[in-house]
């Protein structure tokens, strides 16, 4: 068996991409399975070993790994199957331990159920666990300064909404912004964990506000950051003012495809790029990815690389609400030290960076 | 002849149980005769035995379903040369004349058992009275030949881990693709030839048995002993993937 130095944690993000993966696991030469038989099949897959990962760091070291599929069904997200996803996280979990895994990444919902306890899943002397959060955060921060350099904005000048906020990647964001914004608006469904989050910024007076009414808040922000839980994209944002920046970092994504932000542009946050190349055995990266940017893949399951490149088989992401800025600054230098980073800016229609500058030059897109 | 308690079993879902009872019946005696050829192949003595224990094994599950259909007043009906049933065995009896000890343990103890054990355990929850009950106690032994498999299996495979893959590759496209078939929401291939009249899978939601969910159970059942025999994932995922519906 070759060497298995990492194991990412994923599940499909929606249907229309589980469709893609079976699609592309059948083959050409079979007539496509149809959206009805992917529905009824998928949430009987055991979770397992969906592909064999191979990255290469830009310092020339090579690392093994494995996509594991918890073939969590995406309409099965919410807090009714919540015992049975944890079930699933955990048979995930028992499959990477098999495989030999020295780090595990917990992609999208897998960490989110489990609260960042990663003290739930299976324990093994020579396994470690990372929620990847950590990475994702750093990645969302730098493209939010990418995204405003690009527009010629300063930071310093940006008002930035955070939905989401009280969550383990929101709480992130809000720690490595709040220092570099003019205001920061925190937002999240969860009354009691947003006072009690938003308690922590209280040196900075006015400059930080809180609130579950989201409406309210996204009238006063030319930034959003969407980084909430949701099972679907369901999140409206039509009170923003004209020109807003909207950087969509869920998983599942928070808003819908469909949705363009009043003379604003959009980007997706939180994935980064492997400089030297991510390949996938069978090749599913293309389905799970059908971005414009190639070698991209979430900074969650990134930093499960990165550590593993860094032969740092540590749980370097745990627990809610913990990521604090200079662990974020840590694992940067990590994954930068090895070729991972921002890719360019993109968003569902095709790469987004344009966008952005026409936002500085206020053309209209 | 022995006394027959006649349950109440509504009269619109007598043709129902009927067929089920048909596949049922037929799927275990064509079992039966697979263990027998397995006692054949076998070189060491107690496998043999237990090979033919197996058969007669599955003789006893078939006499207890039709038991169980003459308690609720059905006759049922047996057919081994149904198409699937028919197919599944010549599959069979072709590897047993090739000498495939191996490929014939994964066709009847890993795919046919495994389909068996969650079918039967599917339809044991929608099953009127004892028929319920004979359905769970028969999915509970035939998961004992599973078991029995995996551990024979597991060794095989750790011997020759690609040469094993292969093989168990090329019984899956034989006999999954025939049992896919079989469960498909349209036949294929026309009349089964065990249902009475139109096919039964169209009628199952009115006796309270879901196809989809049998079709899952069966899928996952049989992924979960590829697993413990040590296929890899991505290998058998690709496999049921490729299985047509």
């Amino acid at each position: 068996m070759p060497q298995v130095d990492f194991a990412l944690i994923g599940h499909p993000e929606s249907w229309n991409r589980a469709a893609a993966v079976i699609s592309l696991l059948r083959g050409a030469d079979r007539p496509p399975m149809s959206l009805e038989d992917v529905r009824e099949i998928i949430p009987w897959i055991p979770p397992r070993t969906a592909s064999r990962v191979t990255v290469e760091s830009s310092q020339g070291r090579q690392v093994r790994g494995v996509y594991i599929d918890s073939f969590i069904p995406p309409d099965r997200l919410d807090s009714r199957f919540l015992r049975e996803n944890l079930a699933r996280v955990r048979a995930a979990a028992t499959c990477a331990i098999k495989e030999g895994a020295r780090i595990v990444t917990l992609g999208g919902f897998s960490s989110i159920l489990l609260e960042g306890k990663t003290d739930l899943l299976p324990s093994h002397s020579k396994t470690a666990f990372t929620t990847g959060n950590t990475l994702t955060v750093a990645l969302i921060v730098k493209g939010i300064e990418r995204a405003l350099e690009l527009a010629g904005r300063d930071t310093s000048e940006s008002d930035v909404l955070i939905v989401g906020a009280s969550g383990d990647v929101g709480s992130g964001c809000a720690r490595c912004l709040a220092p570099k914004v003019r205001r920061l608006f925190l937002s999240a469904r969860n009354p009691d964990r947003l006072r009690e989050f938003a308690s922590e910024f209280l040196p900075l007076g006015s400059r930080v506000a809180a609130d579950t009414d989201l409406q309210q808040l996204s009238e006063k922000a030319d930034v959003v950051i969407c980084a909430a839980s949701m099972p679907s994209p369901e999140l409206i944002l039509g009170a923003l003012p004209p020109g807003s920046i909207v950087c969509d970092a869920g998983y599942p994504k928070n808003v819908s495809a469909e949705f363009v932000p009043r003379e604003g542009a959009i980007f997706y946050g939180g994935l980064g790029h492997a400089s030297c190349g991510i390949q996938l055995d069978p090749d599913l990266l293309g389905v799970m990815y059908p971005y414009s940017c190639s070698n991209v893949a979430h900074g969650c399951l990134l930093e499960g690389v990165a550590l593993a490149m860094e032969r740092r088989f540590e749980p370097f992401s745990q627990g809610r609400g913990l990521i604090t800025p200079r662990r974020v600054e840590d694992i940067w230098q990590i994954a930068q030290r090895h070729g991972i980073g921002l890719p360019p800016l993109f968003n569902g229609a095709g790469p987004a960076e344009e966008e952005m500058r026409c936002l500085g030059r206020g053309v209209p897109r | 002849m022995q006394p027959v308690t006649v349950i109440a079993c509504s009269k619109d879902q007598t043709h129902i149980w009927s067929d089920v009872l048909a596949q049922a019946v037929t799927g275990e005696l064509i079992g039966a005769l697979n263990y027998m050829t397995l006692a054949e192949l076998y070189q060491d003595p107690s496998e043999k035995a237990e090979a033919l224990e197996h058969a007669q094994g599955e003789r006893g599950h078939a006499a207890s379903f039709t038991a169980a259909g003459r308690a609720l007043g059905i006759e049922v009906a047996v057919n081994l040369e149904a198409q699937y049933w028919k197919r599944i065995r010549s599959i069979f009896l072709s590897r047993a004349q090739a000498g495939d000890l191996i490929g014939c343990i994964l066709a009847q103890e890993v795919m046919l058992e495994s389909f068996a054990v969650a079918s039967y355990s599917v339809v044991a929850e929608a099953a009127p009275g004892e028929l319920g009950a004979t359905f769970a106690r028969i999915a509970g032994e035939e998961g004992e030949h599973v078991a029995h498999a995996v551990e024979l299996l597991r060794a095989e495979r750790a011997r020759h881990p690609s040469a094993f893959d292969a093989r168990t590759h090329r019984m899956h496209e034989e006999i999954m693709t025939a049992l896919a078939e079989m469960m498909a929401r349209e036949d294929p291939g026309g009349h089964c030839g065990l249902c009475k009249g139109s096919c039964v899978k169209h009628s199952l939601p009115e006796a309270g048995i879901s196809l989809s969910e049998i079709r899952g159970a069966s899928l996952q059942r049989y992924l979960k002993t590829l697993d413990e025999i040590g296929v890899p994932g991505e290998s058998s995922l690709v496999w049921v993937a490729q299985l047509p519906v």
